[in-house]
């Protein structure tokens, strides 16, 4: 009973976060609103029982990857009032919007009422009743999953690699001074 | 409602006041603190330092500055700029001290106190994922720095976040790296389980990781924004860096954040590296026999740790008066050339040495 009444509040905190960072007009608060947003997000985790993947959320999404989207939004002085000049697009872009979000909002809830998934989320996680969930998960990541890991790891080099040669400065050209 | 009701309800209270007695214990801190941090100078520069502020005829070697500099800064008029973000200046110092006060509440203190037949332990949560649980809220604490220079719109706070906030993200990886290793060889994350792993002098951290341990020294003075670290306030370039614009209470907030975070990995050093509450060649099972009594020897634990942490503190003072500030660009290439690399290396070194040994 606790346990729901916790799951609860904490989702509805999470719309509510959700909601205000895509609706506020200010980047830099809408980012707040996201740390918060992750930050509830890792609490869901630690309520499912899963507090590896608690402590990662936070430590790699709310505390390093948000940091990193305040800094694009402050070196680039975003000003709220710069959208209304450019205008809001039309009814055309409003109805594709909503029918977007109406799919999706559809698509959850025929998957929230499907018996696959249980809307008693504690077990959803599968290692939630054993003690240290933290080993547990070790094991089946570099045991019962160990190519689909080491192949995620290899992709995410190549994007590393990828991003470093696109963002490279081109050499000066020889003999030329800029 | 009876006092008995549910099993929730005696832990919950005395998480409660275990909390109001860290906090008070933790206000403490900074007046303490900073009276050293101008005292201490003073005698290495050979001069007075404040000592006159004292009770009547004592003068207390002027302890009592700080008091009267606190209540300066509490009764000074809270100002924000015209043209600052109101919410976010206000929330940032706020921001600041929350992660360090939950980094505080999860180190563990001393072994379990036994008070009227119910076991006390000597931190207010216990988790299994301690060490993640530290460095994930840590990672919180860039916030503070970064929307508190943007909200005060002054582009020498700006600038001072900038600088403060790459550097802290930088070196939290290094010292989340230099961290590693003791995982491994502890086997747990847990500190209450690194800190049984060391009662033997020999498994102490620093003889079992040594260069582990010189990482983290760097990252610990990195992490606090102290010097040589201080880019972020580089009063000659910046003025004072992300808290220009902060007066008052708000601006002693900052103090007790930074305070309260030295603090805190001043504790996590002791406890990874050199034994926590143990002390060499009597283990806590011994100590208890010859004092027969747990809760002293569980005291004596505390006070171990204590002085193992207070020298830390003594060193971040010591280190702040003797080496010069680094320029930004040898803090960056140290962090990410040097540091990053160098804990990479020894976390697969010490795998392979692990592995090898079973």
């Amino acid at each position: 009973m606790e346990t729901l009444a916790i799951f609860y509040t904490l989702a509805a905190l999470v719309i509510l976060c959700s909601l205000m960072v895509i609706t506020l007009r200010n980047a830099v608060t809408s980012a707040v609103f996201l740390i918060a947003d992750l930050f509830l997000l890792a609490a869901l985790y630690a309520q499912m029982g899963a507090d590896f993947i608690a402590g990662i959320q936070v430590l790699v999404y709310a505390g390093a990857i948000v940091v990193l989207f305040l800094f694009v939004i402050m070196l680039l002085n975003y000003t709220p009032g710069h959208r209304e000049e450019q205008g809001e697009g039309g009814h055309l872009e409003r109805a594709f919007g909503a029918g977007l979000l109406a799919l999706v909002a559809g698509l959850s809830v025929v998957l929230a009422c499907s018996s696959k998934f249980s809307l008693v989320l504690p077990h959803a996680f599968p290692f939630a009743d054993s003690g240290d969930n933290t080993y547990q998960l070790g094991v089946a990541l570099f045991e019962k999953y160990l190519w689909p890991f080491e192949l995620s790891s290899l992709l995410i080099l190549l994007a590393i690699v990828a991003s470093i040669f696109i963002a490279k400065k081109k050499p000066p050209y020889e003999g030329k001074r800029q | 409602m009876g006092l008995d009701q549910g099993p929730w309800l005696m832990p919950l209270a005395i998480s409660i006041v275990k909390f109001m007695v860290l906090f008070v214990v933790l206000l403490q801190l900074p007046p303490i603190l900073i009276w050293l941090e101008r005292r201490a100078p003073a005698l290495m520069q050979r001069r007075r330092g404040p000592n006159r502020v004292g009770l009547f005829k004592w003068r207390l070697w002027g302890l009592l500055q700080t008091l009267a500099d606190a209540i300066k800064l509490i009764f000074k008029e809270e100002s924000v700029p015209a043209s600052a973000h109101k919410l976010l200046f206000q929330l940032a110092p706020v921001l600041g001290l929350i992660p360090a006060l939950l980094v505080m509440a999860s180190i563990p203190l001393g072994p379990d106190l036994l008070i009227a037949g119910q076991r006390i332990s000597l931190n207010i949560v216990r988790l299994n994922i301690g060490f993640l649980f530290i460095l994930a809220i840590s990672s919180i604490a860039v916030y503070s720095v970064t929307l508190s220079g943007w909200a005060s719109n002054n582009k020498f706070a700006l600038l001072g976040s900038m600088r403060a906030s790459a550097q802290m993200i930088s070196y939290e990886i290094s010292l989340g790296l230099s961290l590693v290793p003791m995982v491994l060889i502890y086997g747990s994350f847990d500190l209450y389980d690194i800190v049984n792993g060391q009662v033997q002098l020999w498994a102490w951290g620093i003889f079992l990781a040594p260069l582990s341990f010189v990482l983290f020294l760097i990252c610990m003075f990195a992490e606090t924004n102290r010097a040589p670290f201080d880019l972020a306030e580089g009063e000659s370039e910046l003025v004072a860096g992300f808290h220009v614009e902060f007066g008052s209470t708000k601006f002693a907030l900052f103090y007790l954040s930074e305070y309260i975070n030295m603090f805190a990995l001043s504790l996590l050093c002791a406890i990874f590296f050199f034994g926590g509450w143990q002390i060499p060649f009597v283990s806590h099972e011994q100590l208890q026999q010859l004092l027969a009594s747990q809760n002293l020897a569980s005291l004596c634990g505390l006070a171990v740790l204590l002085i193992k942490a207070a020298f830390f503190m003594w060193l971040y003072i010591w280190v702040r008066w003797t080496i010069p500030r680094f320029r930004y660009d040898q803090l960056m290439t140290l962090g990410w050339k040097f540091m990053l690399p160098l804990g990479l290396v020894n976390v697969m070194v010490t795998a392979l040495v692990l592995t090898t040994r079973f």
